[in-house]
């Protein structure tokens, strides 16, 4: 059974028709990148599936849970599944360590002191940024602020992880670290949705490119085919227009 | 007749206190209401939101001194019971605070909303603990200023109590002026003791605001 099932999903935005059937599964331990033109719908999908945005119909599982439903407690399922936005979204007024040990403290999953302190060691550790426990979140580099996002996740030792268009802010030079930290988690066998622009790393990572086009799944299959024979004219042009 | 005193000094500098008991008062009973206003205000449920509204612009729409009127010698006529002058200034000048106090706070639970409590409902943190942990300290940094500031609106605003007769500092000069027929000493001297306490209030209201104009 795949980890995730987002089956014939519709939203809509007042009058706007943004997510107009879109179905796709992900299995666990794959890299589903979703690409596709601003305003295909990309970012709602991903509000979707965590449960920031109501739907209109369909359906979407992760594991055993049903997002939409009504029994679903969205609290714990969030504790499951990570989301890392476009603008990093610290906590300004808290140090790192305490960006990434409020969560689990508040949870119940680790004690306050030494024990938190450790965790955030860890998963900073795993990102690159052990040396910044202390610091607060303006002392950092944007693509700092970014990895220790990813560690605040981490530290919920979620299930699946979702990106959104996570190095789309960044300076070009800052990229590069962010990406690889996503590499790394690829690598470790995280289950990823992400939305990205970064066509090199789709293709490298990617287990499955997910094209969306006009609220819908226009194309989908692993990157080497997909790259190399779009099977559609608009998948053909939004190739070319990212070269 | 009497001259105007050291006596007359010791009587205001004495009524100060029922000017900080109304303070005290205001700020006990108008900053929780005010919190829930602006909880109220920030909520996405629609009609906790109209409600509110309707609330704040009543509050705002009528003057001060209307309410103080109306609280004094029209509930009692409602009620049937005359209320002694401290509660019913008390009451009014709690919703003045709560007003005023959660529309300061409303915007600076906006300031920091959205994406901050979007970020933490994401961690898994309940709406409660996403106020309490992420929005609130922020935004009480970026109110501060302004609630310090309203604070020396209330304080200036308590003598309006005196138009019911609650002495406190005002209604302790008009007295002063009565018995020695000084009045230019006698509210000279009222001033000079509201100064004394707001002017410290200001100045520190606006070295918070340059602190936090500094720091973004
Ligand atoms: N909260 C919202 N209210 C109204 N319209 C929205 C909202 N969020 C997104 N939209 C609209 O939905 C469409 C898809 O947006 P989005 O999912 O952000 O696209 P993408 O991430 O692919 O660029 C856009 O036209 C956008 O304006
Ligand atoms: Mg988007």
């Amino acid at each position: 059974m795949a980890l995730v099932e987002i089956n014939n999903v519709r939203k809509t935005f007042g009058e706007l028709e943004v997510l107009k059937g879109v179905t796709i599964e992900v299995e666990k331990g794959e890299i589903v990148t979703i690409i596709g033109r601003s305003g295909s719908g990309k970012s709602t999908l991903l509000r979707c599936i965590n449960g920031l945005e109501q739907i209109d119909s369909g359906e979407i599982r992760i594991g055993e849970q049903v997002v939409h439903a009504k029994s679903t407690d969205l609290r714990k399922l969030r504790q499951h599944v990570g989301i890392v936005f476009q603008q990093f979204n610290l906590f300004p007024h808290m140090s790192v360590e305490r960006n990434i040990t409020l969560a689990p403290i508040l949870a119940g999953r680790v004690q306050k002191g030494a024990a938190a302190r450790e965790l955030a060691l860890k998963v900073l550790t795993q990102v690159g940024l052990a040396e910044k426990i202390d610091a607060y979140p303006e002392q950092l580099s944007g693509g700092q602020q970014q990895r220790v996002a990813i560690a605040r996740c981490l530290a919920m030792s979620p299930d699946l992880m979702l990106f959104d268009e996570v190095t789309s802010a960044l300076d070009p030079e800052l990229v590069g670290e962010v990406l690889k930290v996503m590499e790394d988690l690829a690598r470790q066998g995280m289950t990823m949705i992400l939305v990205t622009h970064e066509m090199g790393f789709a293709r490298n990572v990617a287990s499955k490119i997910v094209f969306m086009h006009a609220g819908k799944v226009h194309e989908q299959g692993p990157p080497a085919e997909l790259f190399a024979n779009p099977a559609t004219p608009e998948l053909q042009n939004f190739i070319s227009s990212t070269r | 007749m009497r001259e105007f005193g050291i006596f007359d000094v010791l009587t205001m500098l004495w009524a100060v206190q029922w000017t900080a008991a109304l303070v005290v008062i205001a700020l006990i009973f108008g900053a929780p209401l005010g919190l829930l206003l602006a909880q109220m205000r920030t909520s996405s449920n629609k009609v906790l939101n109209l409600i509110a509204l309707c609330i704040l612009q009543i509050v705002q729409g009528v003057p001060l001194l209307a309410m103080l009127m109306f609280f004094y010698f029209g509930m009692p006529m409602f009620l049937g019971v005359q209320m002694p002058a401290l509660v019913s200034v008390g009451v009014v000048f709690s919703i003045f605070a709560a007003a005023f106090l959660g529309e300061i706070w409303r915007g600076g639970i906006q300031a920091v909303h959205t994406a901050q409590s979007e970020a933490a409902a994401c961690l898994g943190l309940t709406k409660w603990q996403g106020f309490r942990y992420v929005v609130a300290p922020q935004a009480f940094k970026i109110a501060l200023p302004a609630t310090v500031g309203f604070l020396v609106q209330l304080i200036k605003n308590t003598s309006l109590a005196s138009v019911v007769g609650f002495v406190e500092l005002a209604r302790a000069g008009q007295l002063a002026s009565a018995a020695t027929f000084q009045p230019l000493m006698s509210y000279a001297c009222v001033a000079a003791i509201y100064f004394a306490i707001c002017f410290p209030l200001t100045h520190w209201s606006r070295s918070l605001e340059n602190k936090l104009n500094g720091a973004r």
